[in-house]
């Protein structure tokens, strides 16, 4: 992100350590990871110096001592003078003055079409009576490789962490993640930068090596990636965790492979991933020894060999063909599939891809969701929606469109205390999420923020069960697009769901789905 | 020696065989070329192929000691950590790519894309070898006796590359040094122990030009 020019930023002199007493404060120049403010090396004062480059993030203001900024919306200079809005120009300029493009973190920004334009249909007279959230029971467990492999993942709700390498995100981030997850009783995943070691006892709720002593109940699971870089993999990784997931793709950058800039690659990320210090780890695009989907069936099989048959195999997808796509992976063995949207964030990316590639996840559900049950295997291969989710009501959408489990990225990062700078490529996170840093990152404790993940998840999990029980439903098993309903053409044209209203499809939809939906997405 | 026909058998089996068989006593394979995967992450012992080997040969191998008598198909040693590939005849695309440790010798001529994204094997080909070969290496040794194809070594990041043939291109990022008494010593030391006729005089180094190459 360079110029974004849609913030004010205010600061009150009058409470302003640094305004009554120049050179003893400097908490926002140093936090800002956009250089809005300058200390005068002279004078000591603090400045204001590029206030359009405020993302809005307002880290400075939660680290400010005496609270004395204030950040707000600038004029919507979007609508006055779109296309050729301040960030435009300026992207233009540091392009032209650089040669480089720019590079961020997170996930797309602005409007896409996403669920909010989705509604939730509540059960009355007419329907099955809703059941009653606060004295009866309702199932929210999934469970993954029921029927394929040894050990099956038995999540106690509906949800996972999506997959963020040990690199992109600090030691510490992971522990808390893993952390969250055995408070939870959801998966973890080590994305694509080999292990922290901890992450395999703690996941489970060991608070040591050896597991002798179980702290979190009621314990989690690891989901051990497999990827494109194949950093830090060997037999032995593989068989650390309770899952093998095979990234294809993701949503923040589908047909690319992971970036992460040398800055963040320090001496314990060198070490795991085998790259030098300080040297960028680009992962490919692609699997150099993968050419064609017998490939990919064979590799399955050797992923089942090596973990002994134990463990499910799960596949991510970024957003792009889902209908073939899923089919792809049903073919090669899934045994679960997750698909990321558009809105799916990154710890580094190009800002034209976050921005500009790949299909929104309210698109992708449906097609992958006829995919399943083309093959006759819907909820038998799970499928987990991710990609902008950002609480229970997004995961239910996403469930009632047709996925078994949804999954938080970004969302989780929140959890732990970002405020979402767009900056985590640099390394300098302020909260230790995703930085290096040995100083910034003993800014995170990983039990305390374990601990707000499990809360998270908690009141997720307590939002999905509402849901479904004024749905008239006692297991998220039985969600159905029923359960929707669109609240614009567009969301209805995406999604086939129902229109507010019309209580119907829109007509290509009804064609579809007198067809049994054959050809949905195909092609 | 003790012979395992994998003939009609599928990989689980073959190997639980060769997992269950292998504790010290060296093991042959007839009749696998059926099998992607064979032998895959093996912590040690020794096995021998009788013929030719099907894709992902020794995929995973932690420590093994796998020779194959004829040529391997696609992806042998892939994502190798520790122990040793030998194939006696020829490799097809992509032999030992992704490997972090062990050795890999290819007696015959190896495909492209082979020793990709090297993290630290040892890898020689006493023959010629294709396009691609030695992208993005990043640590260890790669070995090529003969001639190699189009973008070699291409992206070089760390490790070193050795040539005692031509190549038809030389990828981005590398530069060509000339060889140490301590390169001809380990080259000498490479044809000694894998028993390759080849004149280390005449070979040639190529190492990364910078550890930061990308434009990204």
């Amino acid at each position: 992100m360079a110029v974004i020019g849609a913030f004010c930023v205010s600061v009150n002199k009058e409470i302003c350590l640094n305004a009554r007493m120049p050179g003893k404060c400097a908490t926002c120049a140093e936090v800002c990871p956009h250089g809005v403010y300058a200390l005068d090396s002279f004078t000591g004062e603090m400045q204001v110096v590029n206030f359009n480059t405020c993302v809005g993030c307002r880290i400075c203001a939660e680290f400010c001592p005496t609270n004395a900024i204030r950040i707000n919306p600038a004029e919507p200079e979007y609508v006055t003078r779109y296309p050729w809005t301040l960030a435009a120009i300026e992207e233009v300029h540091y392009k032209a003055q650089t040669g480089e493009y720019l590079l961020r973190g997170f996930g797309t920004t602005g409007q896409t079409p996403n669920f909010d334009m989705i509604t939730v249909v509540p059960n009355q007279i007419s329907s099955a009576a809703p059941l009653d959230k606060y004295r009866e029971a309702c199932d929210l467990e999934v469970v993954i490789g029921e029927d394929t492999c040894e050990k099956p993942i038995v999540l106690k709700a509906p949800f996972v962490w999506a997959a963020m390498s040990f690199g992109a995100l600090s030691k510490e981030a992971k522990m808390a993640l893993a952390i969250g997850a055995a408070q939870a009783g959801i998966a973890t995943n080590t994305g694509e930068g080999g292990l922290v070691p901890e992450e395999s006892w703690l996941a489970r709720g060991y608070t040591d090596a050896d597991r002798t002593r179980k702290r979190w109940q009621p314990g989690g699971y690891l989901i051990i990636q497999w990827s494109t870089g194949r950093w830090g993999v060997s037999v032995d990784y593989l068989n650390s965790g309770d899952a093998v997931e095979v990234k294809i793709g993701q949503g923040a950058k589908p047909g690319m492979g992971g970036h992460l800039l040398g800055a963040k690659v320090t001496e314990d990320v060198s070490r795991v991933r085998g790259v030098p210090v300080g040297s960028d780890a680009l992962s490919p695009c692609r699997y150099y020894d993968v050419q064609t989907l017998d490939d990919m069936k064979h590799m399955v099989a050797f992923l089942r060999d090596v973990t002994n048959y134990q463990y499910p195999i799960l596949f991510k997808l970024g957003p792009s063909r889902p209908y073939a796509d899923v089919a792809a992976c049903i073919e090669a063995g899934a045994d679960a599939i997750s698909i990321d949207g558009l809105v799916g964030g990154t710890g580094c990316s190009p800002d034209i891809v976050t921005q500009g590639v790949g299909i929104p996840t309210i698109a992708c559900i449906p097609p992958a969701v006829q995919a399943l049950k083309d093959y006759g295997v819907h909820r038998k291969v799970k499928l987990i929606a991710l990609g902008g989710i950002r609480n229970g009501l997004d995961a239910f959408k996403a469930m009632a469109l047709g996925a078994d489990a949804a999954g938080f990225g970004s969302a989780a990062e929140i959890a732990m205390g970002c405020r979402v700078c767009y900056a985590c490529q640099k390394g300098n996170c302020p909260y230790g999420i995703t930085s290096q840093k040995p100083e910034l990152r003993a800014r995170l404790d990983p039990i305390e923020a374990g601990h707000r993940l499990a809360n998270f998840i908690h009141a997720c999990t307590e939002e999905v069960k509402i849901l479904t029980m004024l749905s008239g439903h006692d297991s998220i098993k039985d969600l159905s697009p029923e359960d929707l309903r669109a609240m614009d053409l567009n969301t209805a044209a995406l999604t086939g769901l129902k229109l507010c209203g019309y209580e119907r499809p829109l007509p290509m939809w009804e064609a579809l789905q007198a067809g049994n939906g054959k050809g949905n997405g195909k092609g | 020696m003790k012979t395992i026909d994998a003939k009609s058998k599928d990989l689980k089996t073959v190997n639980a065989l060769l997992r269950e068989r292998v504790n010290g006593v060296p093991l042959k394979v007839k009749n696998a070329a059926h099998l992607s995967g064979l032998a895959a992450g093996l912590k040690h012992g020794e096995i021998v192929i009788q013929g030719d080997a099907g894709d992902y040969l020794g995929v995973l191998n932690a420590g093994a000691t796998i020779r194959v008598e004829k040529n391997a198909a696609k992806y042998a040693a892939d994502n190798m950590t520790a122990g040793t590939v030998i194939i006696e005849g020829n490799a097809d695309y992509g032999v030992a790519q992704y490997c972090y440790g062990g050795t890999v010798v290819v007696k015959g001529n190896a495909g492209d894309f082979t020793a990709t994204m090297n993290k630290g094997a040892t890898v020689i080909v006493a023959g010629d070898v294709g396009d691609e070969v030695g992208t993005y290496m990043l640590k260890g040794d790669l070995v090529v006796v003969g001639n190699a194809g189009k973008n070699f070594a291409n992206y070089l990041i760390r490790g070193n590359v050795y040539i005692g043939g031509q190549w038809q291109s030389l990828g981005n990022n590398t530069k060509i040094e000339p060889l140490t008494e301590e390169d001809r010593a380990k080259l000498k030391a490479y044809f000694e122990t894998y028993g390759i006729e080849a004149d280390v005089a005449k070979f040639r180094k190529i190492v990364a030009a910078s550890t930061k190459p990308f434009y990204h």
